[in-house]
C-alpha cells in the first residue's frame, strides 16, 4: 500500500525524476565512454604517440571516478530532498520507520539500476557516434576501437553498483538519524541566511600555492616525467578547489557590495541570487573548471597533434613542390597552384655528378633552411670554373656549403649523385640529356593537398620506370607520414575531450535545474510586483553568465598553461590553438544558452 | 468621479476555455472604492475573493467588464504596460510574505525603487521613512530568514508602501501570523490608512481582521451580495460582521 503511495509520489514529481535520471544516465554513459578507450590497451598502445599514454588514461580514470563520485553524491542529496518530506509525512501518519527505510533503500537501488541500464546503452551509442563522427572528420578508419567493449562494461557496472550501494546505505543511516519532524519540515529549512564570507587568507594562499605547483608541473613536465603527471593532476585540482571555495564568495560579495552595481534595477536581485547561491555552487564550479580544463585540454592536445603535421612538413622543406622535368600532366597540375616563389634550374646527369647550370642558379637564388626556425636566401658566391670538367670535378668539395645544401637536399632527385656547378661553356659540352628541376612554394601548402598527392603519385610512377635508387622524400609525404602516425592520438584527444565536456555540461546543468524549482516563487513574486518580463529574462541571463564564466576562465587558463606539456613532442603546441579554443567556446556558449532556456522554462513559464 | 481610486463595473470571470468544464468564479461584480478607503472583502472559501483581488491587481484578466484604477482602465492594457502599472501604482502584501531571502530587509524594501532606477540617496531616505512608520528600522540589515513572522509581514508592508502606490492590495495578510502579530499588523494598516491616507483593499475570511476596515464587501459564489459600513466603534463593527456571517451560514442550511 505504502509502496503504491510512494510510487504515486514519484509520479507527481515526474519532472524532477527526469532531471535526476538524466543526470545519472549521463554520468554513467560518459564513464563508460571513457573506459572504452582507457581499458582497450591494444588500441591505445597501437595508436598513441606518447609512450606513457596508459598513465595518462589511468590518471584520467581516477579524476573521472572522483568527479563521478561527487556527482552521484550530489544527485543522491537531490533524491533525498525530493523524498524526505513525503516519507516524513508517512511516518507522521504511523508508518514504521523500518519499513520506510526499506522503501527508500529499494527506491535508491531501483533508480540506480534503471539508470545503469539506460546509461550503458546510451554510453555505447554515444561512443559509437563519437567515434564515427571523429573518424569521419579526420577522414580515417582506425582498427580496434570497440564502442561495445566488455571489460569497460564490467568496470562501469561494478563501479556504479558499488556507488549506488554506498549512497543507499548512506541514506539509510541518514534516515535513521533524522526525527520525523525534521523530515516533514525539510523543505522549509533550506531558507538560510546568506553567509558572510570569511576572507580566509590561509585557504586562498594554499590554493594559490597548490595552483602554482600544478602549473609548474605542467610547464616542466618534460623533466619531471611521471612525477609531473601526478603532481600536475593532484595540485591543479587541489588548487582549483581551494581557490574556488575561498575566493568565489569573496568575489561575488565584493560585486554585491559595490553599490553602484547592486542598487541598480534588477541587478540587486541578480547579484543577491548569485551571492546566495555561490556557497552551494562553488565546489561544483571547481569541478566544472577541472572538467573544462580536461575537455578543452584534450581537444586542444588532439588538435595540436593534428596541426603539428603542417609544422613538421614546414620544417622538412622550404619548397612545397619539386618536380624534375615535368610531364604534360604534371605541368597541368602545377598550373592550378598559385606559387609565391618558383624557379627552374637546368642540369645534366652524369655518372657520378649532377651538373647544374651556373647561370640559372645565379639568377634565381633559392632559400634554404639553416636550422629549424631559420630560413634564408643563399648568399654565397658561386664558384668560378676556369678549367676543364675534370678539374672542376676534382674541386667538387669547394662548392660553398649553402649551395651544396640546396642542391643535395632540395634540387636532387636522387641522393646518389653529388652536385657540381658548371659554366655555360662546360655545360654545353656535357653529353647528356638536359633536365630541368622545378621548385615552387605555394601560397598555402594545406590548400593544395590534392595536387601534392597527385604529383607524388606521378613521381612514383616515373621513378618506378627508372633506375634511381635513393629518391628524396617530398614535403607532402612527410606531412602524410606524420598524419598517419598522429591520427590515433588525435582521435583519443577529441574523444576524451567530448566525453569530459559532456560530463561538465551534465554536472552544471543538473545543478542549475535541480535548484530551479526553489526559485519559482521568487520569480513569481517579482512578476507580481511589476518587474517586466524583459528584466527577469536579463537577470537569468546575467546570473547564469557569471556562473558559467568563472569555471571557463580558470579552465582555459589551465589549458593554456597545460599545453606546455606537449612541447617535447610537438613543434609548437600553441600553433592555431585559437581554433580549438573557438570550438570550445562555441560549444560552451551553445550549452549556456540551452541551460538558460531550460532554466527559464522552469522559473518563467510562458503565459498564454 | 475624480476621487474614486478603483472602479469595478460588471466584472465576470470564467475559468477554463470553451468546451472544457468551465467555472464562473465572478459574476457581474460592480463596486467602487474612494481614495483613502480601507475596504475588506469577505466570503466563504471558494467564493472568489482571491480571484477578485487578482483581477484588480492586474495579475489575472477578466472575461467581461471593466476595471479602472486611478483613472486608468486596466482591462484594456497590454502585458508590458500592466507590469509597469503594477510597479508604479500598486503595492502587494502576500499571505506568505514572499520576501527574497537572498536579500537583506533593506534591499527587499528598496527593490521597487531600484527597479525605478531611483537615485541612491533618495532610496535610502524613502526606505528609512517607511521603516520608521512600520517600526522595523533596527532590522534593516538583517536577512529575512532570521526575523520573526510579524517582522517579515511588516517588511512586506514596507515594500508595498515604499513607492507611494495608489492602492495597497493584501490577500490574507494575517494568514500566517499569530494573533498578537496579526493585531499589530492590522493596527499598522489602519494607521497607514488614517494618518497617511493610503487606500487599502484586503481579502480576509476572519471577522476580527475585517473589523479594522471601514467597509466590507461580501462575496458568495462569485457574486457581490452585500456590503456593510462601519458606523461606530470597531467592537460594534466586529459584531455586525459576525452577525452577517451567521446570517449567511443560516441561509446555507
Ligand atoms: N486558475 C483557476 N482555474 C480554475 N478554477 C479556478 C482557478 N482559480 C480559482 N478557481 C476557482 O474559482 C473559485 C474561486 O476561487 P478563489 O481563489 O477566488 O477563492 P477564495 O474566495 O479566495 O477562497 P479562499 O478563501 O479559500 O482563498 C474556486 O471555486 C476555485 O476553485
Ligand atoms: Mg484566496
Amino acid at each position: 500500500m505504502l509502496a503504491k503511495l510512494a510510487w504515486n509520489g514519484m509520479k507527481s514529481k515526474r519532472k524532477d525524476y527526469i532531471i535526476l535520471l538524466a543526470g545519472l544516465v549521463m554520468s554513467i554513459a560518459i564513464f563508460y565512454m571513457f573506459q572504452t578507450l582507457a581499458l582497450n590497451r591494444d588500441f591505445t598502445s597501437e595508436n598513441a604517440m606518447i609512450s606513457s599514454m596508459q598513465l595518462v588514461f589511468n590518471v584520467g580514470s581516477c579524476l573521472l571516478a572522483a568527479v563521478t563520485f561527487f556527482y552521484i553524491l550530489y544527485t543522491n542529496m537531490f533524491l533525498l530532498s525530493l523524498r524526505q518530506q513525503e516519507y516524513g509525512m508517512f511516518m507522521l501518519l504511523g508508518a514504521k520507520k523500518q519499513y520506510i527505510k526499506r522503501l527508500m533503500f529499494v527506491e535508491n537501488l531501483l533508480i540506480g539500476i534503471i539508470a545503469l541500464i539506460i546509461g550503458i546503452a546510451a554510453g555505447a551509442g554515444l561512443s559509437q557516434l563519437t567515434a564515427e563522427l571523429i573518424m569521419g572528420q579526420l577522414d580515417v578508419t582506425l582498427e580496434g576501437y570497440q564502442p561495445f567493449y566488455l571489460p569497460s562494461l564490467a568496470v562501469t557496472l561494478l563501479f556504479f553498483l558499488v556507488l549506488f550501494f554506498v549512497t543507499a546505505v548512506w541514506n539509510h543511516i541518514k534516515l535513521s538519524r533524522l526525527q520525523v519532524l525534521e523530515l516533514v519540515h525539510a523543505e522549509t529549512k533550506s531558507d538560510q541566511v546568506p553567509q558572510q564570507p570569511k576572507k580566509n587568507i590561509v585557504t586562498i594562499t594554499a590554493g594559490i600555492l597548490a595552483l602554482a605547483a600544478g602549473w609548474l608541473s605542467l610547464i616542466f613536465m618534460e623533466s619531471l616525467r611521471e612525477l609531473g603527471v601526478f603532481s600536475a593532476a593532484i595540485m591543479t585540482t587541489l588548487g582549483t578547489y581551494l581557490l574556488f571555495s575561498s575566493l568565489l564568495p569573496v568575489i561575488t560579495n565584493a560585486m554585491k557590495k559595490k553599490q553602484k552595481w547592486n542598487e541598480n534595477g534588477i541587478q540587486s536581485f541578480t547579484l543577491s541570487q548569485l551571492t546566495f547561491r555561490i556557497h552551494s555552487l562553488k565546489k561544483l564550479l571547481a569541478t566544472a573548471a577541472m572538467l573544462i580544463a580536461l575537455g578543452a585540454g584534450a581537444i586542444s592536445g588532439g588538435m595540436a597533434f593534428k596541426n603539428n603535421a603542417e609544422n613538421i612538413a614546414e620544417r622538412s622543406a622550404v619548397y612545397d613542390a619539386v618536380v624534375h622535368s615535368p610531364t604534360a600532366e604534371e605541368e597541368e597540375i602545377l598550373e592550378d597552384i598559385t606559387f609565391t616563389e618558383a624557379a627552374e634550374y637546368r642540369y645534366k646527369k652524369g655518372e657520378e655528378y649532377n651538373y647544374y647550370l651556373k647561370e640559372d642558379l645565379e639568377k634565381q637564388r633559392p632559400q634554404i633552411q639553416l636550422t629549424t626556425d631559420n630560413v634564408k636566401r643563399v648568399e654565397a658566391d658561386l664558384p668560378d670554373q676556369e678549367g676543364s670538367l675534370e678539374e672542376v670535378e676534382e674541386e667538387s668539395a669547394s662548392i660553398p656549403n649553402e649551395w651544396s645544401q640546396f642542391l643535395t637536399m632540395t634540387a636532387a632527385e636522387d641522393y646518389s649523385r653529388r652536385p657540381l656547378i658548371v659554366s655555360n661553356a662546360l655545360y654545353d659540352d656535357i653529353e647528356a640529356e638536359e633536365q630541368v628541376v622545378f621548385i615552387g612554394k605555394a601560397d598555402d601548402f594545406l590548400a593544395y593537398r590534392d595536387q601534392w598527392a597527385k604529383l607524388d603519385e606521378l613521381r612514383e610512377e616515373k621513378l618506378a620506370s627508372s633506375e634511381e635508387v635513393m629518391a628524396s622524400t617530398s614535403k607532402y609525404s612527410m606531412y602524410e607520414n606524420y598524419n598517419t602516425i598522429a591520427t590515433g592520438t588525435v582521435f583519443m584527444g577529441f574523444f576524451l575531450g567530448i566525453a569530459f565536456l559532456a560530463m561538465m555540461a551534465s554536472c552544471l546543468m543538473f545543478k542549475v535545474l535541480s535548484g530551479a524549482a526553489k526559485d519559482i516563487p521568487r520569480y513569481e513574486m517579482l512578476r507580481k510586483i511589476g518587474v517586466p518580463k524583459k528584466l527577469l529574462n536579463q537577470s537569468v541571463f546575467k546570473e547564469l553568465f557569471l556562473v558559467f564564466l568563472f569555471p571557463a576562465l580558470l579552465g582555459i587558463t589551465h589549458v593554456l598553461i597545460g599545453m606546455n606539456m606537449f612541447s617535447f613532442i610537438i613543434v609548437n603546441p600553441y600553433y592555431r590553438i585559437w581554433i580549438s579554443l573557438l570550438l570550445f567556446t562555441t560549444i560552451y556558449v551553445l550549452y549556456y544558452l540551452l541551460t538558460v532556456k531550460m532554466y527559464k522554462s522552469v522559473v518563467l513559464p510562458e503565459e498564454k | 468621479m475624480i476621487d474614486s481610486v478603483v472602479n469595478v463595473s460588471n466584472v465576470s470571470k470564467v475559468y477554463g476555455s470553451k468546451g472544457e468544464n468551465q467555472f464562473q468564479a465572478l459574476e457581474e461584480v460592480s463596486f467602487s472604492m474612494q481614495e483613502g478607503e480601507f475596504i475588506g472583502i469577505m466570503g466563504a472559501s471558494g467564493s472568489g475573493k482571491t480571484t477578485l483581488l487578482n483581477t484588480i491587481s492586474t495579475l489575472d484578466n477578466v472575461s467581461r467588464g471593466q476595471i479602472e484604477i486611478a483613472g486608468t482602465t486596466i482591462t484594456e492594457m497590454k502585458e508590458q504596460a500592466l507590469a509597469d502599472f503594477r510597479a508604479r501604482k500598486l503595492g502587494f502584501i502576500f499571505q506568505d510574505f514572499n520576501l527574497l531571502e537572498s536579500m537583506t530587509v533593506y534591499e527587499n524594501i528598496a527593490l521597487p525603487l531600484f527597479l525605478q532606477k531611483m537615485g541612491r540617496g533618495r532610496v535610502k531616505e524613502k526606505v528609512q521613512h517607511v521603516a520608521d512608520i512600520l517600526d522595523i528600522r533596527d532590522i534593516l540589515s538583517k536577512y529575512p530568514a532570521i526575523i520573526s513572522g510579524g517582522q517579515k509581514q511588516r517588511t512586506a508592508a514596507a515594500r508595498a508602501l515604499v513607492h507611494n502606490p495608489s492602492i495597497i492590495l493584501a490577500d490574507e495578510p494575517t494568514g500566517a501570523l499569530d494573533s498578537s502579530n496579526a493585531a499589530s499588523l492590522l493596527e499598522t494598516l489602519q494607521r497607514l490608512n488614517e494618518e497617511h491616507q493610503v487606500s487599502i483593499m484586503m481579502v480576509t475570511h476572519d471577522a476580527y481582521s475585517a473589523s479594522y476596515c471601514e467597509r466590507i464587501l461580501f462575496l458568495e459564489d462569485g457574486q457581490l451580495y452585500k456590503q456593510i459600513n462601519k458606523n461606530g466603534t470597531r467592537e460594534e463593527f466586529f459584531k455586525n460582521i459576525l452577525d452577517e456571517q451567521a446570517e449567511a451560514g443560516r441561509k446555507k442550511l
